[in-house]
């Protein structure tokens, strides 16, 4: 199947994301993907959390932190910034405790407390996929296209996912024996029945909020996950491994894309033996790709000879990538 | 029956003899009850913030994104709460 067949096969699937190593091109085909269906017509959102993203430079825009910015018609950009979103965060948290208990200042060890959250390893991702459930719940766009943190981090939040949802399931159980005492006591000391639990309300809603953002990225409906990978061996096999462990926590993978693919054709040419030895390597891992991988390698892109960045370039490569002109 | 229900509250709300001895039969009966329940919801309380919070205590909770949305509605008992997690235990213990 092609690339272009998948996305007239699956409608549905509006959620799109390009997983691979680092520096193998996810941003890159997540523009021309972008470029592609925005030429189609469709309405499309292509965004990054990651705070070295490259979504500014591919545009020759800087987006960072502004919001969805219009590139051209029907597509738009969004790079999140994530360690002002924390702050942002923090920030309403010490509101919400002085106007609920009516103090001028947060006191010194609750302070210390928002402070030192900042550092623990885990918030960062949790912010970054917490703003991701932001910009897919409004559904302004027909299609979003997240251009991810490189797969660690994917993995990372689907585990803590669910982790996170065990801990729900405790302190949730534990609030409800809580209210039962709370009412016993009503009861006994012949009071009125006890107010609401915010608490507890607090905590349906963090539930919702990590179901909705492991959701994105496992909604087999919804979602599809493509991996890029580059001929040769040792990528070859990351991207089985990984893919392997996308599969337990039911990433939908939808295929892979070979990027860097150097023109076999040149091999008539007389070549440096340098170009020589490199198409041969390639030759050789794109047999193995074709075994290991076989018919959900949606498109292989060749090898661009100038960087690609700016609009025109990113077309270029639409046009590759899906197989057809655009004008 | 509607009858009843409306003595029923006249009476509850009079004081005078009746009122005391609603008061008294609660002090023997049910104030024991009402009491270690408290005690029990206060426990509880305890253990929530801990596996909530627990990190100011220098125990690594999983999720901080999350648990600081809760920590606006356990500040009071945030002082408490740490005295009692970290005071030593002794004899006095079991009195309380």
């Amino acid at each position: 199947m092609a690339l272009v067949d998948f996305f007239q096969q699956y409608p549905n699937r509006r959620y799109l994301m390009y997983g691979g190593k680092g520096g193998l091109g996810k941003t890159t085909f997540s523009a021309a993907t972008a470029y592609y269906l925005a030429k189609k017509g469709k309405k499309v959102l292509v965004f990054s959390v990651d705070p070295q993203a490259s979504l500014s430079d591919i545009f020759e825009r800087d987006i960072f932190g502004k919001g969805n910015v219009e590139i051209m018609e029907n597509l738009f950009a969004c790079e999140v910034d994530a360690d002002t979103r924390i702050q942002a965060y923090q920030e309403e948290i010490r509101q919400k405790i002085i106007s609920m208990y009516g103090m001028k200042k947060i006191p010194e060890e609750i302070e210390d407390y928002i402070r030192a959250s900042s550092a623990e390893p885990a918030m960062e991702e949790s912010a970054i996929f917490d703003a991701v459930v932001d910009i897919v719940v409004k559904g302004d766009f027909d299609y979003y296209i997240y251009d991810l943190v490189p797969l660690g981090h994917a993995l990372y939040y689907l585990s803590m996912a669910s982790i996170y949802d065990a801990w729900l399931e405790k302190i949730t159980n534990l609030r409800e024996q809580m209210k039962e005492y709370d009412k016993a006591i009503a009861t006994m000391k012949r009071e009125e029945d006890t107010e609401q639990d915010e608490v507890y309300n607090e905590l349906m809603y963090i539930k919702e909020r990590i179901g909705n953002s492991s959701k994105i990225m496992t909604d087999t409906e919804k979602t599809a996950f493509f991996f890029v990978l580059t001929p040769e061996e040792m990528t070859i096999v990351d991207t089985e491994k990984a893919a392997q462990l996308f599969a337990r926590y039911k990433v939908p993978l939808s295929g892979y894309i070979v990027n860097r693919v150097i023109n076999r054709e040149l091999l008539k040419d007389n070549i440096p033996t340098y170009l020589k030895n490199r198409i041969e390597m390639q030759v050789g891992a794109l047999e193995m790709i074709d075994k290991t991988f076989g018919s959900s390698v949606l498109s292989a892109v060749p090898e661009f000879d100038s960087e690609i960045k700016g609009l025109d370039v990113i077309r270029d490569l639409a046009e590759v990538m899906f197989e057809e002109k655009l004008s | 029956m509607e009858e009843k229900k409306q003595e029923i509250k006249k009476k509850k709300k009079s004081g005078g003899i009746v009122g005391f001895v609603r008061d008294f039969t609660y002090g023997m009966a049910t104030h024991g009850m009402a009491r270690h329940a408290l005690k029990q919801r206060s426990s509880m309380e305890h253990l929530f913030i801990l596996i909530t919070m627990g990190d100011m205590l220098g125990i690594p909770i999983l999720p901080p994104y999350y648990s600081l949305r809760l920590l606006p509605h356990v500040v009071p008992q945030i002082t408490t709460w740490k005295r009692r997690m970290l005071r030593e235990k002794d004899l006095m213990d079991s009195m309380y």
